[in-house]
């Protein structure tokens, strides 16, 4: 029996044209139009990929602190766990030919290290704020580090460690901070496919119990037991979600080329659950919903409600809401499900991510155990 | 006497003010085929919907195969076949599939609900039709399969909600022929309409339902026999004058003249001879009459007798 129902139920939806538009279809051209928006500059940037060439030239006045910045460079162009360097660095002996060379985009920076370290950058662009940003630190660090050689000089070798340190820090939390910006837009899409299948959850109950639809008085005048059958429903639309969510990976990641910065099968992990929400919170508003047309609309606009406080239109509203509210962002669905990936991508596996699954998981059980108690005490129907 | 298949006592079911089913009382038997006829409105499908338990009901006790019907009654349920007074059928599925979903939520087997399959829509002249969608037929056929939906799983007990509103004339001879037939092959079947002709020809028992209440119940021949003593004269008469109809309606036994286009219409209750009377009186009077007939009563008379209306508005 339920074998049949999940069966059927698969077929049903597939054959459905509005699901193949909204589940499928949709996500794919909105990727497509962020991927024309501003996807160019995620493949594009430099650094996303690449090390920026950078060059430098040390002036004669020189002071001995900062020729220590030399160092740093070495350090910087050296080849980190993922094979990329941050800087590949050229020395120029005037500053005229270093400017030709950044001019004819050679270099995208330079460094002219005297009595101070001076910037200069050709563009307004990521890989200026990556130099000035190496410079800032090393200056922090440099007043850090002559006092520390002046009251304990024993400790300098392990300062020095901690600067390197930092710079794995600087390499890691502003080089991908800044192409995740972009990516905020696509793991908030995801999130917005993955909450479209409250609307499957709706058409499936829709379908099954008798006060929505004729052939739902079938089901309940049936040997079929109620919540089995909404079970099997359920069941096959998540399925069916999972499927579009894998298409629109595949799509973004094969087809536009644009890097989620972890293995497929996370991203997968994290939109299944973020569909089990959608799939729940729609079977807890089917339950609750009697109006026909409301039972698209008001899964449609909680699917867009969240993806937009996700930062699916605007991307620094999650920013905003983390000050001003931060709870939002720990309910919202779409929130939990760009944060997780995020995270997962910027940091890994952090205690923060595993939070974040735990509460969307959470949020399923709870929408489900709800709509099955309303579910199971509605033992007749108001026709 | 067969053994209760259904026994309903004392059902009522409210809407609001508006009282649907009201000490409504019904028992059916093994074997046969119970009409349920009613007016629109007379409250057939909220009675049958508070049978199958999908409506919840004010009060009464509802039984089927001696034990109590409840939403989760699922060995109850199995054994019933229903079709529905609206079609319901799956717009994406096609006709195989549409029997096959349904039939599947009854008969785990896959050979043998194959075959049943197979057996109800040839039984519903729908083999021809097995890879349309729904959307594809014709208002009959679209019938035929919210049928073959409801019983393609062979069931001991059948429900039928008006099946032939809106379907064409042939439609309509298939579909009571094969209402007799699985009749015959042993189901019990609950036959709801306002066609009186429908339920007379089909029905093996009557029960007649006005407001909600079961107003009187028995064999089309019993029914009509409690208005055996009436007579309905019809004779067409050319010059219809207000002292002729006076005249006819001062005869002994009659309690009703209606002028009926051509015809006057003449019932007569209780009496012998009533035709002779009449025809005599106009011979009397040198009144030209033309085509004399009398009537039989029919179940309209029986539920105008009963109610004060005629079934057919
Ligand atoms: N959902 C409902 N809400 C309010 N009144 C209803 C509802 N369904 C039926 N009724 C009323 O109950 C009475 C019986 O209706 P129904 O059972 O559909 O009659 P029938 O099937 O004999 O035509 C009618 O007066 C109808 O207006
Ligand atoms: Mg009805």
């Amino acid at each position: 029996m339920f074998g049949r129902i999940f069966y059927y139920k698969i077929k049903e939806l597939m054959r459905s044209y509005w699901l193949i538009g909204w589940n499928f279809l949709f996500p794919l051209v909105l990727a497509t139009a962020f991927y024309l928006g501003f996807g160019r500059m995620m493949t594009d940037d430099p650094e996303f990929f690449h090390t920026i060439p950078v060059g430098y030239i040390v002036s004669e006045d020189v002071t001995e602190e900062n020729a220590a910045f030399l160092d740093v460079l070495a350090e910087l162009t050296k080849e980190r766990e993922d094979d990329v360097a941050v800087l590949k660095t050229t020395e120029y002996d005037d500053r005229e030919a270093a400017i030709a060379a950044m001019n004819a985009n050679r270099i995208s920076g330079i460094y002219i290290i005297g009595a101070d370290i001076e910037t200069i950058v050709a563009k307004n662009s990521i890989s200026a704020s990556t130099l000035n940003q190496i410079v800032r630190t090393y200056e922090n660090h440099a007043t850090t580090l002559i006092n520390i050689a002046k009251d304990h000089p024993e400790s300098l070798q392990k300062a020095m460690d901690l600067l390197s340190e930092e710079n794995t820090y600087i390499k890691e939390h502003t080089f991908q901070r800044e192409t995740s910006a972009y990516m905020q837009y696509f793991y908030a899409l995801l999130a917005m496919t993955a909450l479209f299948s409250s609307w499957i959850s709706t058409v499936i109950l829709e379908g099954i119990c008798a006060n929505k639809s004729e052939s739902g008085k079938r089901f309940e005048v049936s040997g079929a037991g109620k919540l089995s059958s909404i079970g099997a429903g359920l069941l096959a639309g998540l399925l069916l979600q999972c499927l579009s969510n894998t298409v629109v990976i595949c799509y973004i990641e094969y087809v536009l080329k644009l890097s989620f910065g972890m293995p497929i099968w996370c991203v997968m992990l994290v939109t299944t659950l973020g569909s089990g929400v959608g799939i729940s919170v729609g079977c807890l508003m089917g339950s609750l919903i009697k109006n026909p047309a409301l039972l698209v609309v008001v899964p449609l606009a909680f699917s867009m409600v969240c993806s937009f406080f996700s930062g699916l239109m605007w991307g620094n509203i999650k920013q905003i809401l983390e000050y001003h509210c931060p709870i939002v962002n720990r309910i919202n669905p779409a929130a939990l499900v760009t944060d997780c990936l995020y995270i997962r991508s910027t940091y890994g596996a952090t205690p923060m991510y595993y939070q974040n699954l735990v509460i969307l998981a959470a949020i399923t059980v709870g929408a489900m155990l709800l709509s099955s108690l309303i579910l199971r005490r509605r033992n007749y129907v108001s026709l | 006497m067969n053994e209760k298949v259904i026994q309903i006592d004392q059902l009522v079911k409210r809407y609001g003010e508006n009282v649907a089913v009201d000490h409504f009382h019904l028992e059916v038997y093994d074997g046969e085929i119970l009409g349920l006829l009613g007016p629109n409105g007379s409250g057939k499908t909220t009675t049958i919907n508070c049978l199958l338990s999908l409506l919840q009901y004010d009060k009464g006790d509802i039984r089927i195969f001696g034990k109590e019907m409840r939403p989760e009654a699922y060995d109850i349920k199995n054994q019933i076949g229903v079709v529905m007074q609206n079609v319901a059928v799956v717009d994406t599925l096609n006709v195989y599939e549409n029997v096959d979903f349904f039939c599947g939520l009854y008969v785990g087997d896959k050979k043998l609900r194959k075959q049943y399959v197979e057996e109800a829509l040839e039984f519903t002249g729908l083999t021809d039709y097995k890879k349309y969608k729904p959307k594809k037929l014709s208002g009959g056929l679209l019938r035929r399969l919210n049928i073959a939906c409801g019983i393609a799983h062979k069931p001991k007990l059948i429900i039928f909600d008006e099946p032939t509103v809106a379907v064409d004339p042939q439609s309509r001879n298939a579909i009571l022929e094969g209402i007799k037939k699985m009749n015959r092959d042993g189901a019990t079947v609950i036959y709801t309409s306002h066609y009186m002709e429908e339920v007379e020809e089909l029905c093996s028992r009557i029960v007649i339902m006005d407001h909600g209440k079961n107003v009187a119940n028995g064999t089309a021949t019993e029914l009509k026999a409690t208005l055996m003593n009436r007579e309905t004269i019809r004779i067409g008469l050319p010059e219809k004058t207000e002292s002729v109809l006076q005249g006819l309606s001062e005869i002994n036994h009659v309690y009703k003249v209606k002028i009926d286009g051509d015809d006057v219409v003449i019932k007569c209750d209780g009496g012998d001879h009533n035709l002779v009377h009449v025809l005599s009186y106009l011979t009397d009077q040198n009144v030209p009459f033309g085509r004399v007939s009398t009537e039989l009563p029919t179940l309209n008379d029986v539920f105008l007798e009963i109610t004060g209306k005629e079934l057919r508005d």
